[in-house]
């Protein structure tokens, strides 16, 4: 059974420039998603609309069947996704375990050990972590909201090769050890390899590859 | 993480940012408080000036003055006195503090060997007398060309009490309460010498040196002895009756009155004009509003001044928060957007914004208090100082003793002033905090999101 999905809809800039068209797609708990496309087709929109970010033009997001607009879009921000960007998106003032704690109230050490984060490099201002550290950072604040669905914007873009590989396996643990619904938007071919399903957004239509 | 620990968290860990806001806050604090306190101070130095010594007249009858043939004013002595009875009379027309009535003599004393002036002998060696009620109301005091240095002036109730200058005790060895006998003299002129007209002695005086006095400027013309400034000796009213150079209730030279309201001088002039007891023709009246017309000038002068500063103060620190906190909102942009992300509404993001602020104004505001005595002393000095020295208060008057009060006395804001300053300051530190959060909070958090990459 789907957790989050879009029925129908459809988004426009200015009510004029249509990005999405009649999307209807479907997420499942457990299966890491890759979304592919070329830059500007709306990949990002796709991911805001489904994170509640923004509202559909047309057409509605349903988590667990309930249209998201009706507990309201902060509700569900909080409650049912978390977001990872590809510029890592850390509060600068805070360390990594603050920003960990951010959104939960779960004790932030455990998480970012199993990241693999030292104690002390969790008690260090963010600003002073590599960027694969970082993501690091930001995907333990994503898996500590509890959040079941998680939306990843070019979660590899600004790493190196081998950095990339080690925060795709950590992607595909969370889908698939910790059974959540993990949403990728991407230019990797190589990211949407590691993925279960892999849809591509062209001319405002999604396919299934 | 909730808002307060968040907001501290930003307080705590921006410092660069937490000290400039506190500055701008402090300064305008500081400032606006120090110049609602010297408003004050012009209002409440103003206003004591009017109640206090502001204005005087005086009368004297033993000098006429009139005009000769070409036109050469004369002055001749008669022996017309001002009485006793005269002076109730006066008293008695109304809005009149003190009265300070002023006779003059010579005296000599063995204990004491005057300053040398020109042509200086033994026979000579005298000090100008100037008796009175109240020494303090002596013009060289009220015009501060001599101050009190030690001891206590001399009060309507002294008797056998006297003021030496500092120079003068100090040539003769003389402190304060050292008793001395006062005989008379005359100062007089024969054959180009300065000779004593009363060369058999037959009157003393016992006194006590009440007090001692300092000039600021030291006489160095060429004058007899009997003329050095700082051979005068100031005297209670009996001591000249004594050495039988005047007699009680009759005043050869002039008498002063202090009026209680120097807008009212004309006026009581006027009326003290109409007593038909009192010979107009030998008595010669003068006014003097010296203390009012000079300081009530020169404060309305700095009173407007500190309202343009006020005026100044109030949009220059305004001005300096909206960009300071419209800079500071830009910032944190990002902030707002991570925050959004993360579900947490844009209420309690703007909460945190205002919690900041409010935590970094009320402690600048709460030091902004003490610093403010600190400004408002130093520039109160500055600024009023020599206005406020030119104020006598009763007690020196009255007791002869004391100092003219603190200027900090002046220059109180109360309660209700002061929480106005800061409840304005709040409400011009929220509305700035929330106009430059709008530039923010206005957006969707995917506009947010993707300004912020």
């Amino acid at each position: 059974m789907s957790i989050i999905k879009t029925d129908h809809m459809k988004y426009s800039y200015d009510g004029s420039r249509t990005v999405l068209k009649n999307i209807s797609v479907e997420f499942e708990m457990g299966k890491i998603y890759a979304i592919l496309g070329p830059s500007g087709c709306g990949k990002t929109t796709l991911l805001s609309l489904l994170g509640g970010l923004d509202s559909p033009s047309d057409g509605q997001v349903l988590f667990q069947g309930e249209d998201i607009e009706k507990r309201g879009l902060a509700y569900h921000r909080k409650n049912n996704v978390a977001f990872i960007f590809q510029n890592y998106n850390l509060i600068d003032y805070m360390t990594a375990a603050e920003n960990v704690t951010l959104t939960s109230k779960l004790p932030p050490l455990p998480l970012l050990e199993r990241l693999g984060l030292t104690k002390e490099e969790a008690k260090r201002n963010v600003l002073k972590l590599s960027g694969g550290q970082q993501q690091r950072v930001a995907i333990a604040r994503a898996l500590a909201s509890s959040a079941s669905v998680i939306l990843a914007d070019e979660p590899t873009g600004n790493l190196d090769e081998d950095t990339a590989v080690e925060i795709t396996n950590i992607l595909k643990e969370c889908a698939h050890q910790m059974n959540k619904c993990v949403i990728i938007v991407t230019h990797s071919n190589e990211l949407a390899k590691q993925a279960d399903v892999v849809l591509r957004l062209k001319k405002g239509e999604l396919q299934q590859l | 993480m909730d808002v307060i620990q968040r907001a501290m968290l930003y307080i705590s860990r921006k410092k660069g940012k937490t000290v400039s806001l506190f500055l701008v806050v402090f300064a305008a604090a500081v400032f606006l408080i120090s110049c609602f306190r010297l408003l004050n101070g012009a209002e409440a130095l103003s206003k004591e000036i009017r109640t206090s010594l502001g204005a005087a007249f005086y009368i004297r009858a033993n000098t006429e003055v009139s005009m000769n043939e070409t036109g050469e004013t004369q002055v001749k002595e008669n022996n017309i006195h001002i009485t006793g009875k005269e002076i109730d009379e006066i008293m008695q027309t109304g809005d009149i503090k003190y009265y300070n009535p002023i006779n003059y003599g010579f005296a000599k004393s063995d204990r004491i060997r005057f300053i040398p002036g020109d042509k200086h002998t033994e026979e000579n060696n005298m000090g100008k007398v100037t008796a009175l009620r109240f020494s303090a109301l002596a013009p060289d005091f009220t015009e501060e060309t001599a101050v009190l240095a030690e001891g206590k002036h001399i009060t309507e109730t002294d008797s056998g009490k006297i003021l030496i200058s500092e120079r003068l005790a100090s040539a003769n060895q003389l402190s304060v309460g050292d008793t001395l006998t006062l005989t008379h003299a005359r100062f007089g002129e024969a054959d180009g010498t300065y000779i004593d007209e009363i060369p058999v002695k037959t009157a003393y005086a016992k006194v006590q040196v009440s007090g001692i006095y300092k000039r600021k400027i030291q006489d160095t013309s060429d004058k007899p002895t009997a003329g050095i400034a700082d051979n005068e000796i100031y005297a209670s009213l009996d001591v000249l009756n004594e050495l039988h150079e005047s007699a009680a209730g009759i005043y050869t030279g002039e008498v002063d009155f202090y009026i209680t309201d120097p807008a009212k001088l004309e006026t009581i002039t006027r009326n003290v004009q109409l007593l038909q007891s009192i010979d107009w023709n030998t008595h010669f009246i003068r006014t003097n509003d010296f203390q009012y017309s000079r300081i009530a000038d020169q404060l309305s002068s700095l009173g407007d001044l500190v309202k343009i500063f006020l005026v100044l103060v109030s949009v220059v620190s305004t001005v300096c928060l909206n960009l300071l906190l419209t800079l500071r909102m830009r910032g944190r942009m990002q902030e707002a957007g991570i925050l959004l992300a993360a579900g947490v509404s844009k209420g309690q993001i703007m909460a945190g914004f205002f919690l900041e602020v409010w935590s970094v104004a009320i402690v600048a505001l709460m030091l902004s208090y003490i610093a403010s005595l600190c400004v408002t002393g130093i520039l109160g000095h500055r600024m009023f100082g020599g206005l406020h020295s030119n104020l006598l208060n009763e007690e020196t008057i009255r007791a002869g003793i004391g100092d003219r009060l603190p200027i900090e006395n002046y220059l109180k804001t109360n309660g209700l002033e002061t929480l106005l300053i800061y409840f304005c300051q709040l409400v011009v530190i929220t509305v700035s905090t929330w106009v430059s959060s709008m530039i923010i909070m206005r957006l969707k958090p995917k506009e947010i999101l993707s300004k912020m990459s």
